[in-house]
């Protein structure tokens, strides 16, 4: 069913409500001999709509790179299923791979060999020609170093050839695990506003990562996992909103009048730091701003009491209370669940 | 298929080490040319046991770069960056196995025919070629591309360690210690059992006589069949354990 048109190379194209992810049930345990059994997933549920930037975030250990690691077919699950471009199984992932550009983890290149050399060895493959190479051996700011063995590049420039390999295939779906890793912030600006032009283009881009300012600012719709499962997924908008009230902030002069004004109108709100913090949703400002002028009370600050991804991430993820985890946490302690892959 | 055999082929010999090892063995052919010349004078009717007698090196030549063509990319983790371009594991390991093994070959040729080159550069100028006539020519042929074939046996048993191990290091580890214990243990604790040991198949295809090795009652063809089904019983082993076992490097 069509959804939306978005332009991609100059062409419109149609973008269904057709899942390009699917996980279902998905769950990867590992077993080691000295540390026994490790869950990565543990029943992971995934759903990511063709088109946009989809945020996968998750704190380290969460099961991010195994999530991604299975959809690409590089590790098997051992339990539920999980469908990349409608492929299920590891024989169906060959027929859509050349429509999947990845990167998982620091990507993994010859350091002996040139920049371009690396990206016209994985071109042969797939029968991509050297020009494309140069092309986007230029989109990914390299051109200059291009001829350079990979072992004297930085990290941050690794990583854009990295995503330069990804993008080699002008991919419908593109799967970046943490590719702002390593990058200055130049570097960061770059990479979020190339994946913000290549979700625009109609491509799906699945990025994990745990820069969340980054994802918030890039991505239309994000999923949080939090020790294998999914904690939240849904619209930017709906994962910072859900579960709490939506409300404005607002300041007039007279703060004890402002407060019983809107009280005495029925609205829910309360005075504090100077603020009076308003139970209502955002779409409702008139009333409020409505409601203090009819008093002769005239507003000097009226604002949405917006939260950030970063305070619902950790929130969404933070360990259950009494665990070692969460007692460690305020030493920065990483979670103990799983083991990042 | 064939544009990712391409590609490991480009691959291989595109790889430092397999460059620099072969420059240092063409540096080390020429110098020794070189002494030969100023020291002796060389009769080229012996070019055939020369063969033999540094068919040593290309073996171990041969397992090094068979084990390190694949475990190098364990190491570096490129594995996982091919999987996602050809997620179609057994044409890897095949592409990758079949490049390593037909490379050793062609570069133990060519190594040969450098040797070969300069100790008749020798042979013409300071020394001898009397009795190098069509029967040496083939002997000769015969012995170095028996020479190479164990070469890339060998390359093959390298490689099928190496990708099971996923590690060069465990490579050459497990063939030393195979070589330099268990076979000898073999041979002092049941001598029956040597017809199974990879040395002796070995030193028999590359003699070429099987009256010099009595023990193994086993002709030239049977020996190098022998080591031709351990290199495969290994790759095939390593292509099973590639297909199934989950890439997390």
């Amino acid at each position: 069913m069509p959804a939306t048109v978005r332009e991609r190379n100059g062409e419109p194209k149609v973008l269904t409500t057709m899942a390009v992810i699917e996980t279902e049930g998905l769950r990867k345990e590992y077993r080691r001999a000295r540390r026994g059994k490790t869950v990565a997933l543990d029943g992971l549920d995934l759903s990511v709509p063709e088109g946009g930037v989809f945020g996968f975030l998750g704190p380290n250990g969460a099961g991010k790179t195994t999530t991604i690691r299975c959809l690409l077919g590089l590790i098997r699950p051992s339990s539920g299923r999980c469908a990349l471009l409608g492929s299920q199984r590891h024989v169906e992932i060959a027929g859509v791979i050349g429509r999947v550009g990845s990167i998982v983890e620091t990507p993994a290149l010859y350091p002996r060999f040139s920049g371009r050399r690396n990206l016209e060895l994985l071109g042969r493959i797939a029968g991509i020609g050297r020009s494309r190479v140069a092309e986007v051996l230029h989109q990914v700011g390299l051109a200059d170093r291009a001829d350079d063995l990979v072992k004297t590049y930085s990290l941050g420039m690794r990583q854009r050839l990295g995503i330069g390999a990804a993008l080699l295939k002008d991919p419908e779906l593109l799967i970046l695990d943490e590719p702002a890793n390593g990058l200055d912030p130049a570097g960061i600006v770059e990479v979020r506003d190339l994946i913000r032009r290549l979700g625009g283009e109609g491509r799906t881009v699945f990025v994990s990562s745990h820069i969340l300012s980054e994802v918030q600012q890039t991505a239309d719709r994000v999923a949080i996992l939090s020790r294998g499962r999914a904690v939240a997924a849904g619209p930017v908008d709906e994962v910072l909103s859900a579960g709490r009230v939506a409300g404005m902030i607002a300041k007039v002069d007279d703060m004890p009048a402002g407060l019983r004004a809107l009280q005495e109108a029925g609205i829910r709100a309360e005075a504090t730091d100077g603020l009076l913090h308003v139970e209502l949703p955002p779409g409702e400002a008139a009333h409020v701003t409505r409601t203090l002028a009819d008093r002769g009370l005239y507003l000097t600050e009226l604002r949405p009491d917006a939260v950030d991804l970063e305070t619902v991430f950790l929130e969404l993820t933070a360990p259950p209370p009494g665990t070692e985890a969460a007692s460690m946490r305020g030493a920065d302690a990483a979670p103990t669940h799983g083991t990042e892959t | 298929m064939s544009a990712l055999l391409a590609t490991e082929f480009l691959r291989f010999w595109s790889r430092r080490l397999v460059r620099v090892v072969a420059a240092l063995v063409i540096l080390g052919i020429v110098v020794a040319g070189v002494i030969v010349f100023a020291t002796q004078s060389y009769d080229l009717a012996s070019l055939p046991d020369v063969f033999l007698g540094t068919s040593f090196v290309f073996v171990i030549l041969g397992w090094l770069f068979g084990a390190s063509s694949v475990g190098a990319e364990w190491h570096a983790g490129t594995v996982t960056t091919l999987l996602t371009w050809e997620p179609r594991r057994t044409r890897v390991i095949v592409a990758k196995a079949t490049a390593a093994v037909v490379s050793v070959f062609v570069l133990t040729v060519l190594l040969q025919l450098v040797l070969g080159g300069v100790l008749a550069v020798d042979a013409a100028t300071q020394g001898s070629t009397a009795g190098t006539d069509g029967a040496w020519a083939a002997e000769a042929a015969a012995v170095g591309l028996r020479v190479a074939l164990v070469s890339c046996i060998f390359a093959g048993v390298g490689f099928g360690i190496a990708s099971i191990g996923r590690n060069t290091a465990a490579a050459l580890g497990v063939g030393f210690g195979y070589i330099v214990i268990v076979e000898n243990l073999v041979r002092g604790l049941r001598p029956a059992w040597a017809p199974w040991l990879l040395t002796e198949n070995a030193g028999l295809f590359l003699i070429g006589d099987p009256a010099d090795f009595p023990n193994l009652d086993r002709s030239v063809v049977e020996a190098g069949i022998y080591l031709a089904a351990v290199a495969t019983l290994l790759l095939v082993a390593a292509a099973a354990q590639f297909r199934v076992r989950d890439v997390t490097v």
